[in-house]
């Protein structure tokens, strides 16, 4: 077996520990006082933040090991926020059941993208841009280009399980990459899809059902976007059409700067979560840094080029031993 | 109680009858030959038996149990294991888990036994004799090796019958032998063996009898004893079979490849080596030996770590494939489905392109091009319904023969051939052999790695034989034999 410093995850953890160091030493406060980025309570923020894109990402990156693309899944958040907050606000349904009624918007979401994939042969990329258009636009239908106010009806100081709300997010994330983390590495299920990421006809060959272990994948990124939604609806106390808009390229961008190839094959589920993280640390500091503040977005760019750049560097230094 | 039954088995793709008809029964428990040539239907036959492809009229049966497959995936469960010709292999996967890959073992609660699919697949390795590791990854194995790794992929499971279909095209005799000893034991099991090969004495090895297809049709099957090559060839091409190509009369001219302490660690070191106008030379050794690695360094596809290429008395630096075309090199490279083809074309570009590109052509001619692709495709036999197909239609040998001939068609000064007639049918391989041969008289070079021993000594005037990365020696073409090359390739050194 490899020592764990030579696995994938390794190089994008340690990515991360060198963005914090940075952070950390470049936003030092010059007069001493309190840290602006190193404390306790903006870390919490940046996991929050991240939390949206990582629970999401973790089903992207299972999609595009599988050899597909997903395009929904920022439809899918706005789309399930609206959903929870009409059953909450307006059908006055308890918050479980609109939660709940909110999280059938993913499934249904990759169902379709599937059955066009799988069933209609529809190239995925054109499939899912479809999917999300239609999720979107029934987002507007059903709020009318409004919102609902979920935070009057939620508790002021909320906490669950004596934890504050903020916190629900991140610990999600974790669970969940844990438990896919472990589906993907050491059940039949996760091989199968590596296997027909890697080579479609041979994974056929070899008696795997392609078509239903693409299905199984687009449902869970579908599900797994639903969560984000749900948490951002009780996190933002919104319902709204719009909410997460253009959500979907940063979610493939945190799983493809963890690790995970755009051809399909290659990837990780705990290196996606990992690669949101590395985002939301960027959106977090950045616009602390006097002057930046009009440079960020490029400079998010830049590094997300960067890091995959590097990384095939040290994937093909690796494969040449 | 009968075995494997084929009856009245048809199938067409469009205008093109890959099967008519064809009828014949397989004993349970024997080793049974499945050979033609290259088109007559010998894959779509085992794709029907695997579930994969349909038959439009007819039926197989097992033990008096009719057969009938929708998927892959049911012809597994019954028993049915498969080698395919096109080596289906999982590039980012391990060993390991290519072998095992939708049929892994699990532990209780479903998690997956990684454990024993190692140990399992180390035992395989072995038993073939593979020099890898189950964590080896896929896509770092030679393609000699990807086969043998299929082939222990087909052996990992308890089945009924057997199908190889061309397992043996990138392996040597000495491969062969560790193959065959597994499959002797197999047989001796009670498995049913069907298996294919271009190379007639691998049948008349293994196989206790051989069925004949040609253009679809059954041509006959014959016991072992009452059969001989001449027989069987003669069945298979409805005519005589072809004489050998004759070697060059003429001397070889001047020098126009020179290698000199050409290294690529670990693969391979201290290679040096020459070829001349007019002369054909063999560099032959077993599977790892890195045969291959020499040629793709010395077309600049991998980098060497030390030594120089000099091309006409030229020094030459080659960087990439393209330096080398530049400098007067040509390739045709060992594994056609991925290094050779463009599966989205149709022959007709497939066959120009490289020549195309050397004569830096602009503006496409698009009459002379068929013209000229309908010449290749009608020496060479490449059988097809029309040059405007993708390859994906045509069967393995014909596929090589599109390879070959594109890169033939360039003349280059110095042809580099990896595996050339890899899955060509003896009358196919006879007219590579006689293209090749004009090209070298006419002043080209040509260095030429095969595994095939027969292929080696009736084309190469001079046999270089390498051993773990290093050359061996030298024997001369004409008068090799067999063992001599053999012994040289696999005999231990004495210190
Ligand atoms: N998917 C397909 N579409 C169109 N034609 C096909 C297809 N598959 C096979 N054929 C045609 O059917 C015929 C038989 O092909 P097959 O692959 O069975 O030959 P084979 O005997 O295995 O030859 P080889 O020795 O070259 O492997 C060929 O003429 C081939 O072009
Ligand atoms: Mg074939």
């Amino acid at each position: 077996m490899k020592p764990f410093w030579r696995a994938r995850e390794f190089s994008t953890l340690a990515i991360l520990a060198l963005e914090l160091l940075f952070f950390t030493y470049y936003l030092w406060p010059a007069g001493g006082g309190a840290h602006p980025f190193f404390n306790f309570d903006n870390f919490v923020l940046i996991f929050k933040y991240s939390s949206i894109y990582g629970i999401a990402a973790i089903g992207a990156s299972i999609v595009i090991i599988s050899g597909l693309i997903d395009l929904a899944p920022g439809a899918v958040i706005g789309l399930t926020s609206v959903i929870t907050g009409y059953c909450f606000v307006v059908a006055g349904w308890s918050l479980p059941a609109s939660m709940a009624a909110g999280l059938l918007v993913g499934p249904l979401a990759g169902l379709a993208s599937s059955w066009l994939v799988v069933k209609v042969k529809v190239p995925p990329f054109i499939a899912t841009l479809g999917v999300m258009g239609i999720w979107r636009g029934f987002g507007f239908v059903v709020t009318e280009a409004r919102f609902y106010d979920l935070s009057s009806k939620l508790p002021q100081n909320w906490h669950v399980m004596g934890l504050p709300i903020d916190w629900l997010g991140p610990i999600i994330m974790v669970l969940l990459a844990i438990v896919f983390h472990i589906l993907m590495t050491q059940f039949q299920w996760g091989r199968a899809v590596f296997a027909v990421g890697g080579n479609e006809t041979a994974a056929l060959f070899s008696g795997i059902r392609v078509g239903r272990v693409r299905t199984m994948a687009y449902v869970i990124a579908g599900l797994l976007a639903s969560v984000s939604g749900v948490v951002l609806a009780a996190v933002q106390g919104q319902g709204k059409a719009d909410l997460a808009n253009g959500y979907e390229l940063d979610i493939i961008a945190s799983a493809v700067v963890g690790g995970t190839s755009l051809a399909g094959g290659r990837g990780s589920v705990a290196g996606a979560v990992l690669g949101a993280l590395i985002f939301g640390v960027l959106r977090n500091a950045l616009p602390q840094i006097p002057g930046a503040t009009f440079y960020d977005r490029m400079i998010v760019g830049v590094v997300v080029i960067v890091i995959v750049v590097m990384d095939q560097v040290l994937v093909a230094r690796s494969a040449a031993k | 109680m009968s075995g494997l039954v084929f009856r009245n088995v048809s199938r067409s793709f469009g205008a093109v009858k890959a099967l008519t008809d064809v009828s014949f029964d397989v004993s349970a428990g024997e080793a049974h030959a499945l050979i033609g040539e290259n088109g007559a239907g010998k894959s779509t036959l085992l794709k029907i038996l695997a579930g994969i492809v349909q038959p439009e009229s007819g039926d197989l049966s097992w033990q008096g149990e009719p057969l009938k497959f929708q998927t892959p995936r049911h012809a597994l469960e019954r028993g049915i294991g498969m080698v395919y010709q096109e080596m289906l292999s999982f590039p980012n996967l391990s060993v390991a888990g290519n072998i095992f890959a939708g049929r892994e073992i699990t532990k209780s609660g479903g998690r997956l036994d990684e454990k024993a699919m190692r140990e399992r697949t180390a035992a395989l390795l072995a038993e073939l004799h593979v020099p890898a590791t189950p964590d080896t990854p896929m896509d770092r194995l030679p393609a000699a090796l990807c086969q043998l790794v299929q082939v222990a992929r087909a052996l990992a499971f308890d089945c009924k019958v057997l199908v190889l279909d061309e397992p043996t095209t990138s392996l040597t005799d000495a491969e062969v032998d560790h193959l065959f000893a597994v499959v002797e034991q197999l047989k001796r099991r009670g498995l049913t063996i069907l298996f294919v090969s271009h190379r007639i004495p691998e049948v008349f090895r293994l196989c206790d009898r051989i069925t004949v297809l040609r253009d679809g049709k059954h041509a006959g099957t014959f016991n072992r004893a009452e059969a001989t090559p001449d027989t069987i060839v003669r069945a298979m091409v409805g005519r005589e079979p072809p004489a050998r190509v004759p070697r060059a009369s003429v001397d070889a001219g001047r020098i126009r490849l020179a290698v000199t302490r050409l290294s690529r660690a670990p693969r391979f070191r201290d290679v040096s080596l020459t070829v001349r106008a007019g002369e054909v030379v063999a560099l032959f050794g077993l599977v790892g030996s890195g045969r291959t690695e020499v040629l793709e360094t010395i077309f600049g596809i991998t980098p060497a770590t030390a030594g120089q290429v000099e091309i006409d008395g030229q020094r030459v630096t080659i960087r990439n494939a393209r330096d080398a075309a530049a400098a007067g090199l040509g390739f045709v490279p060992e594994e056609r489905a991925r290094q050779g083809l463009f599966f989205n074309l149709s022959l007709v570009p497939n066959i120009i392109l490289p020549k195309a590109a050397k004569d830096a052509v602009l503006r496409i001619n698009r009459r002379n091009d068929r013209r000229e692709v309908e010449h290749q495709v009608a020496t060479l036999h490449i059988k097809t319904a029309s040059v405007d197909r993708t390859p994906d239609t045509l069967s393995g040998g014909n596929q090589q023969k599109v390879v070959a001939a594109k890169w033939l068609a360039t003349s280059p000064k110095v042809m580099l051939l990896d595996e050339p007639t890899k899955g060509v049918d003896v009358g196919a391989r006879f007219e590579l052999h006689a293209l090749i041969r004009q090209q070298v008289d006419a002043g080209m070079a040509c260095l030429m790695v095969s595994s095939d021993l027969p292929e080696v000594l009736a084309l190469a005037d001079r046999i270089l034989v390498m051993r773990e990365g290093r050359l061996m020696g030298e024997l001369d073409g004409a008068t090799a034999t067999d063992d001599a090359v053999m012994q040289m390739a696999t005999h231990e050194v004495v210190a």
